[in-house]
């Protein structure tokens, strides 16, 4: 066991890292045996996955293929309606801005929360005094229900009572209205959610960065290379695996956020903060009256998304031979 | 060299960890709040004129619920790794035909909202007879983390260089063993990831616990927030205590958790 | 290879927790909270925060007691108790009674969720007709009302005196904002309510919206659009503060119980908590346009017994109604949540017990149920596009006429 990790660094730190290696043949030698042990790893998984995931994604499925009323939900005998459920979304005036939002809310969350993810998984890397503990208290943010952690963000940004405008006024700016105002309350929704994705980028990406041996970089000391210069050509390269599927997941989670818009602004108002995974839900279960297809509707538009984005991964993936 | 420089660095990650936490301190400003002070203009930085009141309804009601999360965490990493792990290796080492496929289905998985699998579950549960009981919370709960485990598994675990499998195969050892004595080890980071996101995902999970476990005497602490939500009326500085007296336990233990992991993963390699 | 017996022991806790959770789901059925036979009847409540020692839940097993069957309770969030009773009942899982928010009864009845007081022979004969309408959809009552509350104003004795204002003298709009200038003119808050995006912002605007005469079934009329613009040129005068628009109600009443505000619009259950407001108090209905009191909407909760396969489960069950709704438990039950009773005698024994409830008995007699006008199910659809409109209003997004516009026409459509 020691030998083979120490075999692993070795490896790892004498290859050229900004070079993706040419891997001719990647299937592994074996063949019948070997495909009958990838199935016989995969057991458990499928096994979960048709006994537990199967029914819900049927379920989803069928609530936006029917026509549901409260009624025919509880009696079970919804009439097909094909696509009609779909159609009626799409031409619904609260479509296209929820379609912008969810954009907007999902690109800039990503970004913030990957780019501060990235530049704290590096400064933690350094192991300085409390490097653990500090970075163990980054994840404290994920241990509160989300009830808990939206409504104290909406507490904070009350525009009355709230502290962050109490601060604003002592920097001498005026008070802004962070939820009820439309030109705001996307922001402010943003700004939660970036906060709460921060732990997930942070600890993806630093032990993806503990996955890199340290000889790589006493190597690239020797060279004279900068830090920046050392973090474009060999970090950022080096944590591409690790970047794609933190990227990826980022992408789904933050395309289904809806319970910290949902406690902190309802969507509102005036829609103003509504994105697709909101509406969905406001359909669904929001009101006194459910509307569990078109509900459903706009969450599987939702699912084609990220299929959509899950594709381009796996394209990606593949054009750079599975391992860098 | 070192020496001298960390010592500026541990200030700046103080100050980026007061930043972040903020919002916490803020939470557990309101838990000693008492209504009438709850919206005065401007806010008390500093609950002066605190109460214990949100402390003693929870105290009181809720610290026996803090076992049941502490179990349901822990089954659901349990239950989590051993699921994914070997799926992770699987379509990261093995490859089957089809195995983009089932990476496929996994990136769908995790879009179905958690109410729609909430539902499903409640209808699956039913019949079987397992609302209300803990491995029944356990398994919901895994189905928000495995997805995840498989796919930070596969990613990480398709970084491990072909040789190190290739000489294992080499000295003859078969699937399983080049499994759990080569790649197990050197995948202990991703595996401690998953690891941590699937209890966090646990300990804070309310859609599962309260469709699922909403009934009965086996409720998980973050529901005892229900408590204190009235038809009418919230309670809120007891809402926030539970909140926080919910989060102190499991902070502890992922400090405590974090310092051992760095620890072994520094000297790991060498030692063990 | 010390790796090896490690590996052993491992594997062996891990198939233990395998065959644990899988023994699990095989061997414990039969466990079903309702619908099974025998003794014990399930009961649902929104009332989450009455744990098993409260005097509500002592209740219940004593009228289960009197029954001759055992009763387990489950307290759901009021918002969550909709869905779970839509689900159990798709599910065949129904408690064996159901207490809910009163607007939830129609659209409950719509599913054929629940049974009609006539087929269970409930006895609604005491309940006063307005309280008891919300309950009723096409000609049927489907559940008694256990207590009802409704809105008036709450002020602060002393700001209103610095400010010179005599509260009996509130008796229409033109004095109310005449008030409400005096008010700020001497450095106070005017007045606090809720307008957040759910069915609570529409709860809490009903009352401006029908004392100005508008009807439900129009809302861009002249007088909807006078409510909205009341509410409006309040935010933009500085005599609400701008938070309304994310308020909840018990948001407002913590603006309210730090003593800045004049007035503060909420419900007949803050009674409770405003004897440990740190001031004077006093409360006055919410004046109508032109005077007179407003007819505000009634909120509570109904005691309704859902639809159950075998129906001879529905005599016990209608037992355990009839001891919840029977005038002794009324009154400690309404005592509690701090409601009004909804059958005179239990009200007049309220008001000789507290004469300070006077206001609110009047109130509740005034108010008006929400899904009455046979609105039924479609009062959903129109409460969503007026709370839209008010937001939309309030935050300046668009102005009264054109939000009530729309609002008007998307409900038409929805309802059609």
């Amino acid at each position: 066991m020691s030998s083979s990790t120490q075999t692993a660094s070795r490896d790892l730190a004498a290859r050229e890292p900004a070079r993706p290696r040419a891997r001719p043949s990647r299937r592994p030698a074996g063949g019948g045996t070997g495909r009958w042990a990838a199935w016989a790893f995969l057991l458990p998984l499928l096994a979960y996955l048709i006994a537990f995931y199967a029914y819900p994604l049927y379920r989803n499925l069928d609530l936006s293929l029917r026509d549901y009323t409260v009624r025919s939900f509880v009696q079970g005998d919804a009439p097909f309606i094909g696509l009609a459920n779909y159609r009626e979304v799409v031409d619904n005036p609260t479509f296209l801005p929820a379609l912008t939002h969810t954009v907007v809310f999902t690109a800039a969350s990503l970004v913030l929360q990957f780019g501060i993810g990235m530049a704290l998984a590096v400064f933690f890397h350094q192991h300085f005094r409390l490097s653990a503990t500090l970075r163990a208290l980054f994840l404290v943010p994920w241990l509160l229900p989300l009830i808990v952690s939206a409504s104290t963000w909406s507490w904070m940004l009350n525009s009355e009572a709230g502290v962050v405008n109490t601060f604003l006024g002592v920097l001498g700016v005026d008070p802004v209205n962070w939820l009820t105002s439309p030109d705001w309350s996307l922001a402010s929704v943003i700004i939660a959610n970036v906060w709460i994705g921060i732990p997930f980028n942070l600890v993806l990406l630093y032990s993806g960065l503990q996955g890199i041996p340290p000889q790589i970089y006493e190597a690239a000391a020797l060279d004279g290379t900068t830090g920046w210069q050392r973090f474009w050509r060999l970090t950022f390269p080096l944590l591409r695996p690790v970047s794609a599927i933190t990227l990826l997941l980022g992408l789904v989670y933050t395309l289904k956020v809806f319970d910290i818009i949902w406690i902190m602004t309802k969507g509102g108002p005036a829609d103003s903060s509504t994105t697709l995974a909101t509406w969905s839900y406001q359909l669904g279960f929001g009101s006194l009256l459910p509307q569990f297809g078109p509900g459903a509707a706009v969450g599987n538009l939702l699912i084609v998304a990220a299929l959509a984005f899950g594709l381009v991964y796996i394209r990606v993936q593949r054009r750079q031979g599975g391992t860098a | 060299m070192r020496r001298a420089t960390t010592w500026w660095k541990t200030g700046i990650g103080l100050v980026l960890t007061t930043l972040m936490l903020f919002p916490v301190y803020w939470m557990v400003n309101v838990s000693f709040t008492r209504d009438e002070d709850m919206r005065k203009t401007p806010p008390d930085l500093f609950p002066i004129d605190g109460t214990l009141e949100g402390y003693r309804a929870v105290v009181d009601q809720q610290l026996p619920h803090l076992g049941t999360s502490l179990l349901v965490g822990f089954g659901t990493v349990a239950l989590t790794l051993l699921v994914a792990a070997p799926a992770g290796y699987s379509l990261a080492k093995l490859r089957p035909a089809g195995g983009g496929l089932v990476s496929f289905v996994l990136l769908v998985a995790q879009m179905i909202p958690g109410i729609i699998m909430a539902m499903g579950f409640y209808a699956i549960y039913l019949n079987l007879g397992v609302l209300n009981t803990l491995p029944g919370l356990i398994v919901a709960d895994a189905t928000i983390a495995v997805p995840f485990g498989v796919l930070i598994f596969q990613a990480f675990m398709s970084g491990i260089p072909e040789e190190i499998t290739q000489a294992a195969t080499v000295d003859g050892a078969g699937p399983l063993r080049t499994f759990w004595s080569v790649i197990l080890p050197v995948s202990r980071n991703a595996g401690i990831t998953v690891a941590l996101f699937a209890f966090l995902w646990a300990w804070s999970d309310f859609v599962f616990a309260s469709t699922l476990n909403g009934g009965g005497g086996l409720r998980p602490i973050t529901l005892g927030i229900y408590a204190y939500i009235g038809n009418n009326n919230q309670q809120w500085n007891a809402i926030m205590a539970t909140a926080v007296v919910a989060s102190i336990p499991a902070a502890v233990l992922l400090v405590v958790a974090q310092r051992y992991i760095a620890a072994g993963v520094t000297t790991g390699a060498v030692k063990d | 290879m010390k790796s090896f017996g490690r590996r052993q022991r491992t594997l062996g806790v891990a198939l233990a927790a395998l065959v644990a959770a899988g023994g699990a789901v095989a061997c414990s059925s039969g466990d079903s909270s309702g619908g099974a036979a025998g003794g014990t009847y399930a009961i649902w409540d929104p009332y989450p925060q009455f744990d098993d020692s409260s005097a509500w839940v002592k209740l219940l097993t004593k009228c289960g007691t009197d029954a001759g069957v055992t009763v387990t309770r489950t307290g759901y969030d009021t918002t969550d108790l909709t869905n779970k009773a839509l689900l159990a009942a798709q599910q065949n899982n129904s408690p064996d009674v159901l207490i809910v928010d009163n607007p939830v009864v129609s659209t409950l009845a719509e599913a054929g969720v629940l049974t009609t007081t006539e087929e269970t022979r409930l006895d609604t004969s005491a309940m006063e007709p307005n309280l008891l309408s919300a309950g009723q959809s096409g000609g049927k009552t489907y559940g008694v009302p256990i207590g009802a509350n409704t809105l008036a104003l709450y002020y602060n004795k002393a700001v209103l005196a610095a400010a010179g204002v005599d509260p009996a003298s509130l008796t229409d709009w033109a004095a109310l904002n005449a008030a409400l200038a005096k008010v700020t003119a001497a450095g106070k808050k005017g007045i606090t309510f809720s307008a957040i995006g759910t069915e609570e912002g529409s709860f809490q605007f009903l009352p401006w919206f029908w004392g100005s005469g508008a009807q439900l079934t129009k809302l861009d009329s002249p007088e909807g659009v006078a409510a909205v613009s009341l509410w409006t040129d309040w935010l933009k005068k500085g005599h609400a503060p701008n938070s309304v628009i994310n308020n909840t109600q018990t948001t407002s009443w913590q603006e309210f119980a730090s003593g800045d505000f004049a007035f503060a619009e909420n419900g007949t259950w803050q009674v409770a908590n405003a004897k440990k407001l740190g001031f004077e108090y006093g409360i006055i209905a919410i004046p109508g346009k032109d005077g007179g009191t407003a007819p505000a909407p009634t909120g509570g909760e109904f005691v309704t017994i859902p639809v159950q396969k075998q129906t001879d489960r529905y005599t016990a069950s209608q037992k355990l109604v009839t001891c919840l709704t029977s005038s002794d438990n009324l009154l400690a039950t309404d005592t509690t949540l701090s409601y009004i009773a909804p059958t005179a005698t239990v009200q007049a024994k309220q008001v000789a017990e507290n004469p300070e409830l006077k206001v609110w008995v009047d109130a509740v007699g005034a108010a008006r149920g929400r899904t009455g006008d046979d609105l039924g199910t479609k009062y959903p659809k129109v409460s969503e596009q007026m709370w839209k409109a008010v937001q939309a209003a309030l935050s300046g997004s668009k102005t009264p006429q054109a939000a009530l516009a729309e609002a008007q026409s998307a409900a038409a459509a929805a309802t059609k």
